[in-house]
């Protein structure tokens, strides 16, 4: 078998990478909602509020840990597999990372365990300081993440002298041109993300009826954040669509799947293709009529522009372009409506008692992950050929790392991420299927609310406790 | 101004403060191995469960400004280590998910400690490795790699890496006696006297070897004699005062020893390897970036660094004193 180097690094960035990112997604999420939790419960002193946090730092601690391991491993992996990239890049993209490492991973670090241990030993009010910390920690980091990525999507401030990289305008290499509209758009869903997340387990509970008025203020919490988010969402990616139809016409030509320079008009929304890039054109192709040029052109006869535009050389391909956009936007679009659903439900005082709605949530606990994975393929396989758009091409920033390596250690990458994942669904299984601890019997025992403080640890003691009988 | 240079610290610095903190709490993994009681390994555990992710970033941060400052080296020594640094990487992983998942489930522990454990321990080897592959010489053809990625895979690599196993193991013997409670003393005085004889016979070792398969540590060894016999009679005294252990009073002195030790073996590398980056092949200026990127990281670092380390200082100190018995919820 031949094997290409090139082509199993990319692989392995692919898979590490697309990995990786369900967690930070979740983390970022989750961190923002715990610390407006604790805010909540400090304020109004309601339980419930208390207990609703106990319940999703346990989760949260969980995908942060994995995601900080399986962070550090793309910190190595610039230079693993792609030296040449990371020995042309490196004075441009190295520092946004260092900074990202300087002002927001140690401030995680630092203020996780105080998080995750401390409430006895800092206090409330400390604690929850600590609790923002982290949720500030983890916005910083996307913040120099999504600069960085997006500076090889839109590089700025750089020229080359004697065939060296070399900056020249520091903001212009943070606040490149697409920085400011892709990060909030990755915020947004990563807040979405936790929404659904909390929305759906909220939503489970209450159909089987158990541990109601935790399941009933999940929702409320979740359906309301959702809301008001996916209207923000869908604003930002309209006009970052038009920010990279402007800056990388290619990624957008591919994503709507026409390989023709001018569309027919009218032209229809396509939801499936088969394209053939050999041939540049589609084999199959399903969509609506109109809906394309009424979409994309604005008007009812519109034309939308086609792949061919690009020349062969330099065009992504389409298939992962189009589906990982397709995807990312039609979970948008069913969030849109379970959104204005909620809306509707609750002004009719129904949001908690109609089980349909609330399966559909259930359905909906993981669809955030989905569309964020989906806008990150868009995002990704859109900017291909290149690794920094219109700078440097993958095939040339590959580190002299022979295949039969690359596989093996893909390999083993594949193994333990899948045990990983495995582990962490067996958890959370675990911890829904036990539920949230119930407060009002916590503090009776404890008579403190510093007792009822508590995480996964006390699950061990009290089955050491209980199981002391045995 | 030059500014490599001050990269180049800041790169040393990170690793340092590295080796010195997760040091010790892969230490405290490996020796987890060694006690037979689920109790006192949940004690053990403890006391490094609130700081641990911190000490790992001091790893990241080391790598991403090498990435930032020495771009050149970062993309000569990654596809050079890429097999033990891969491997460094899936055992760190491990381990750094087993610190939650153990918590999870009270009837598997036991394995998850084993897998806790045999990450630590391969991480810290690989680490070693890593340093033994540097040592004794990296192929490079222009600014790229130009060996096979077995090359690193030699008898004085891998006894370079049992020599970091045990010095880390020391580490964590001695974290464990500082922050464990009594029930943890004799079993870090076990450790301690145990592992000591082993690590001076690995290091005298590999001290001796590197001089054979790295003849520029020669040359080092006779411009510089006067440092690097001074760091080895620092690191030898307190071999010798960690032997006798047992009878200090103070609880912190054996692991202020051990920090001392170690610290003193990573400053002697670093005589050797400057001024390269890549050792003995590309000296740190030929690999660094433009200034205006040093200038920058520095900068950052500069300003951040102080209230980092504040911060840092905090989470220890919130966690200050022994390791309470039941856990940091009781």
């Amino acid at each position: 078998m031949n094997l290409d180097p090139g082509i199993l690094a990319r692989t392995q960035f692919a898979f590490t990478v697309t990995f990786h990112i369900i967690f930070p997604t979740m983390s970022i999420g989750l961190a923002g909602f715990l610390a407006i939790v604790e805010g909540l419960w400090l304020k109004t002193k309601d339980e419930i509020y208390l207990q609703v946090y106990r319940f999703w730092l346990n989760i949260f601690a969980m995908g942060f840990g994995i995601g900080v391991v399986t962070g550090i491993v793309l910190s190595f992996e610039f230079g693993l597999g792609f030296a040449r990239f990371a020995q042309f890049a490196g004075p441009a993209i190295g520092p946004l990372i260092a900074y990202e490492v300087l002002t927001a991973f140690f401030l995680e670090a630092g203020f996780l365990g105080i998080m995750l241990f401390g409430m006895h030993r800092v206090g409330k009010n400390l604690h929850f300081i600590s609790t923002c910390m982290v949720a500030l920690g983890t916005l910083i980091s996307a913040s120099w993440i999504l600069s960085a990525n997006s500076w090889m999507q839109t590089p700025d401030g750089v020229q080359m002298k004697d065939g060296k990289l070399v900056v020249i305008n520091w903001w212009h290499v943070i606040h490149n041109p697409s920085w400011l509209y892709r990060l909030p758009h990755m915020i947004a869903a990563a807040y979405l993300t936790a929404s659904f997340l909390v929305a759906g387990i909220g939503a489970y509970y209450l159909l089987r009826r158990r541990h109601t008025s935790f399941a009933r203020r999940s929702v409320l919490l979740g359906t309301t954040m959702t809301s008001i988010l996916i209207v923000g969402q869908v604003f930002i990616g309209d006009v970052l669509y038009g920010v990279m139809l402007k800056h990388q016409p290619s990624k957008m030509e591919a994503a709507e799947g026409f390989w023709e320079k001018q569309s027919s008009s009218p032209a229809p929304y396509y939801w499936l293709i088969v394209p053939d890039q050999k041939e540049q054109r589609n084999r199959f192709a399903l969509g609506t009529p109109y809906l394309g040029s009424i979409w994309l052109a604005h008007s009812i006869h519109g034309r939308v522009e086609g792949l061919k535009n690009t020349p062969r050389e330099l065009q992504p391909r389409m298939a992962m372009v189009f589906y990982g956009f397709r995807v990312m936007y039609c979970i948008a679009i069913v969030m849109f409506g379970v959104a204005c659903a909620g809306l509707w439900l609750r002004w009719k005082r129904r949001l908690f008692t109609t089980p349909w709605f609330l399966r559909v949530l259930v359905l909906m606990t993981p669809s955030g992950i989905f569309a964020t994975l989906g806008g990150w393929y868009l995002a990704e396989t859109g900017r291909q050929p290149w690794v920094i758009f219109g700078m440097l091409r993958t095939v040339d920033a590959v580190s002299p790392v022979p295949a039969k390596t690359l596989l093996s250690t893909l390999i083993a990458f594949v193994c333990l991420y899948t045990l990983f994942m495995t582990a962490f669904l067996i958890f959370i299984g675990r911890i829904i299927k036990r539920g949230p601890q119930e407060i009002g019997t916590q503090v009776e025992t404890f008579s403190s609310l510093k007792h009822a403080f508590r995480l996964g640890v006390l699950d061990k003691k009290t089955l050491e406790s209980t199981g002391g009988a045995r | 101004m030059n500014t490599p240079l001050f990269s180049a610290s800041l790169v040393a610095f990170a690793l340092t403060l590295y080796v010195l903190l997760d040091g010790f709490d892969l230490g405290v993994g490996c020796l987890l191995l060694f006690e037979r009681h689920e109790r006192v390994r949940d004690h053990m555990m403890d006391s490094i469960t609130p700081t641990w992710d911190g000490n790992e970033t001091w790893l990241v941060m080391a790598a991403v400004v090498l990435f930032a400052a020495f771009p050149i080296s970062y993309g000569v020594l990654l596809p050079a280590l890429y097999l033990p640094v891969v491997v460094m990487l899936l055992a760190l992983g491990v381990r750094g998910v087993c610190f939650e998942f153990r918590t999870q489930i009270q009837d598997l522990r036991g394995y998850w400690d084993i897998v806790f454990a045999v990450g630590s321990a391969i991480a810290a080897l690989m680490q070693g490795m890593i340093l033994g592959a540097m040592l004794q010489g990296i192929d490079v053809k222009g600014n790229a790699f130009g060996g096979r990625v077995t090359d690193f895979a030699t008898p004085y690599s891998f006894l370079c890496g049992v020599t970091v196993l045990c010095a880390y193991a020391i580490l964590g013997a001695g974290w464990l006696r500082y922050k464990g409670t009594a029930i943890l003393h004799s079993f870090s005085l076990r450790a301690i006297t145990t592992l000591i004889p082993i690590f001076v016979l690995m290091f005298g070792t590999a001290s001796v070897l590197s001089l054979r398969v790295q003849p520029a540590i020669v040359a080092v060894w006779h411009q510089d004699s006067l440092w690097l016999g001074t760091l080895v009679a620092i690191m030898l005294f307190n071999c010798l005062w960690l032997l006798s252990a047992g009878r200090s009073r103070s609880d912190f002195y054996p692991f202020l020893s051990a920090l001392v030790l170690v610290a003193a073996g990573v400053v002697g590398l670093m005589v050797i390897i400057f001024p390269n980056i890549v050792p003995f092949r590309i000296a740190l200026w030929d690999a660094a970036s433009s200034s205006l990127s040093q200038i920058f990281v520095l900068v950052g670092a500069c300003a951040v660094i102080p209230v980092v380390l504040g911060y840092s200082f905090f989470a220890y100190w919130v966690f200050r004193g022994k390791t309470p018995r039941e856990g940091w919820d009781a």
